[in-house]
């Protein structure tokens, strides 16, 4: 095994590790809304918020990494050059990833001053690590850029795939630096950190996971690159066409031209579109594999993937896309409920898909199967549909009651978070969401047993880099 | 917009976009299958995409412009599945096995 594949392995625990603190986190969240005054000055909501969505962030950008760190030595047939400073950057990466986290949780917030940005908290949503944080995710992110591309370099060999990641990588790490001015102007702020959270994850995390989606059929469907790589430009054109201008339907309620909203519906409408290409392109492989493979788990993740994608981003996105239905479901639980189908479906369920690939080479078992994977497949994919399912209804009677019938005041939005439909809806969030945890602790048990009884009978014969 | 405008346009959104992914999941079975009830059965999730457009233009409180893109889109759900088949099977067809080295 390649050091670079090792490195992907720590990176994957890692990633894993993360998953359960943004799951705790955001039970504890759930937790806030049926019980407003648990923990009151104490730690209050915002801090478990700001944990669950950092901890998303982070914990699918290293699912990400390691998955490339991971392929990249089979693509090119060589070690990734510069992997000794990888191995450093990550245990940087991970202590100050700790460091971050243990000032979240006992610092909290400090005086609205320069030392509070550096030491303590940004400020920004999804990108709140404080300063001196944010400067080492960015030397992390270009250590990675470099590594991949001069890899591709000293192997003199470019492949479709990695032309695609290169030139991804590139503004994707550009676009994090939005996270680093600092504006007065709150309607300017806004518009510049939508650059950066849309674009990430509508446009260069799609293209992202597309080239790892390509290298992971190729894996575990034997599919040949030519058709992968084809199936790749197609969508890397239909989603940054459609997803890079999407980044209109944000823009409401911050102060931005009224012209955005319109261009922001139409192309966020279309995003439908590439993904019910995707979709039709998961039952052909399927059916042309007759749902037989080696690596069960994996397979079922990446057509969770495919599945997900479609529902969370495609029907729960279009229900309230278009500007005069967005203009009163924007920021109510309604967004939550898509934000949460659409980053498991895009990306929670593709990591998982990469994770069991990687563990069927690891163990040295063909095929990988067990009994647990089924269960915490249908426990978090279950407990996931039921916490959208609980945020759909909260949001609706939220758009319903706080914003069309009440005009959006104070009062009715009181009106609408005492509404029985609210509720409801946020109880059956949390039950749901311990579902979903309960999921998470037999995927943890199974991706830490699956497969070691059959390799300890049958031990694999060592892998050679 | 009303309130219950609000609820009824957002819900047949989505259900436009779902019945638009059945119609594509159950083409693309049907095509696998050679089955021609799985070929009946996305054609009327197909017939139930255009109801849902139909209901949304007469119905529903969105702007023409807006009325008129979702026409245009029902028409290009009823062609995708089929051209993203062709391709896919013309990809098929062509793609000389080359895995990783």
């Amino acid at each position: 095994m390649y050091r670079s594949q090792r490195l992907a392995l720590r990176y994957f625990t890692a990633a894993i590790t993360l998953f359960g603190v943004m799951t705790a986190a955001g039970l504890l969240s759930a937790l806030y809304y049926v019980e407003p005054s648990l923990l009151y000055n104490v730690f209050d909501f915002q801090m478990a918020k700001i944990l669950h969505i950092d901890t998303l962030v982070i914990w699918l950008l290293m699912g990400f990494i390691g998955a490339v760190y991971w392929f990249l030595p089979k693509e090119l047939g060589r070690e990734t050059v510069g992997i000794a400073l990888a191995e450093v950057l990550f245990w940087v990466f991970c202590a100050a990833v700790a460091v971050v986290a243990a000032v979240f949780i006992l610092v909290q917030y400090g005086a609205s001053n320069q030392f509070s940005m550096w030491f303590i908290n940004q400020g920004r949503k999804y990108v709140e690590a404080p300063r001196w944080a944010a400067v080492g995710i960015v030397i992390v992110v270009l250590t990675f850029v470099y590594n991949v591309t001069m890899t591709a370099w000293r192997a003199r060999k470019m492949t479709g795939v990695l032309w695609v990641l290169i030139i991804d990588l590139v503004p994707l790490t550009v676009l994090y630096l939005d996270a680093f001015p600092q504006m007065t102007n709150m309607s300017q702020d806004l518009y510049w950190w939508w650059w950066l959270v849309h674009m990430w994850v509508e446009a260069t995390w799609e293209v992202l996971i597309g080239c790892l989606m390509a290298w992971s059929l190729m894996e575990l469907m034997g599919t040949s690159r030519k058709i992968v790589e084809a199936w790749l430009y197609i969508e890397v054109m239909l989603v940054l066409g459609t997803g890079i201008l999407g980044l209109g339907h944000h823009y409401f309620w911050i102060g931005t031209p009224q012209y955005w909203l319109g261009i922001g519906g139409f192309f966020s409408a279309l995003e439908p579109l590439p993904l019910l290409g995707m979709v039709v392109h998961a039952v052909y492989d399927a059916g042309a594999h007759h749902m037989k493979t080696t690596n069960r788990p994996a397979f079922y993740w990446v057509l969770a993937e495919a599945f997900g994608n479609f529902i969370g981003a495609g029907i729960w996105g279009f229900m309230m896309t278009l500007p005069q239905i967005n203009l009163y479901s924007h920021g109510t639980q309604w967004t939550v409920s898509h934000g949460h189908f659409a980053f498991w479906g895009a990306y929670g369920c593709g990591v998982i898909a990469m994770v069991y690939l990687v563990l069927q080479h690891t163990r040295g078992t063909t095929p990988l199967d067990s009994r647990a994977w089924k269960w915490s497949f249908a426990l978090l994919n279950l407990g996931m549909l039921g916490m959208v399912g609980g945020l759909l209804v909260a949001g609706i009677a939220q758009a319903f009651y706080g914003r069309a019938q009440g005009g959006s005041t104070l009062q009715a939005f009181v009106v609408a978070s005492e509404n029985h439909w609210f509720q409801s809806g946020m109880y059956a969030r949390l039950v749901f969401g311990i579902l979903f945890s309960v999921g998470y602790v037999v995927l943890v048990y199974d991706l830490l047993a699956i497969g070691r009884r059959a390799a300890i009978a049958a031990p694999p014969q060592a892998s050679v880099a | 917009m009303s309130p219950g405008g609000l609820i009824i346009t957002a819900v047949l959104l989505g259900l436009f976009v779902a019945a638009g992914g059945a119609y594509g999941i159950l083409y693309a079975a049907g095509q696998l299958r050679r089955s021609a009830p799985l070929a009946r059965a996305a054609q009327g999730c197909y017939a139930l995409q255009l109801l849902i457009t139909l209901a949304v233009c007469l119905g529903s409180p969105l702007a023409l412009p807006w009325k008129v893109f979702l026409a245009a889109s029902a028409a290009a759900y009823g062609f995708i599945p089929p051209l993203m088949w062709r391709l896919l099977e013309t990809m098929h067809r062509a793609g000389k096995e080359m895995r990783f080295p």
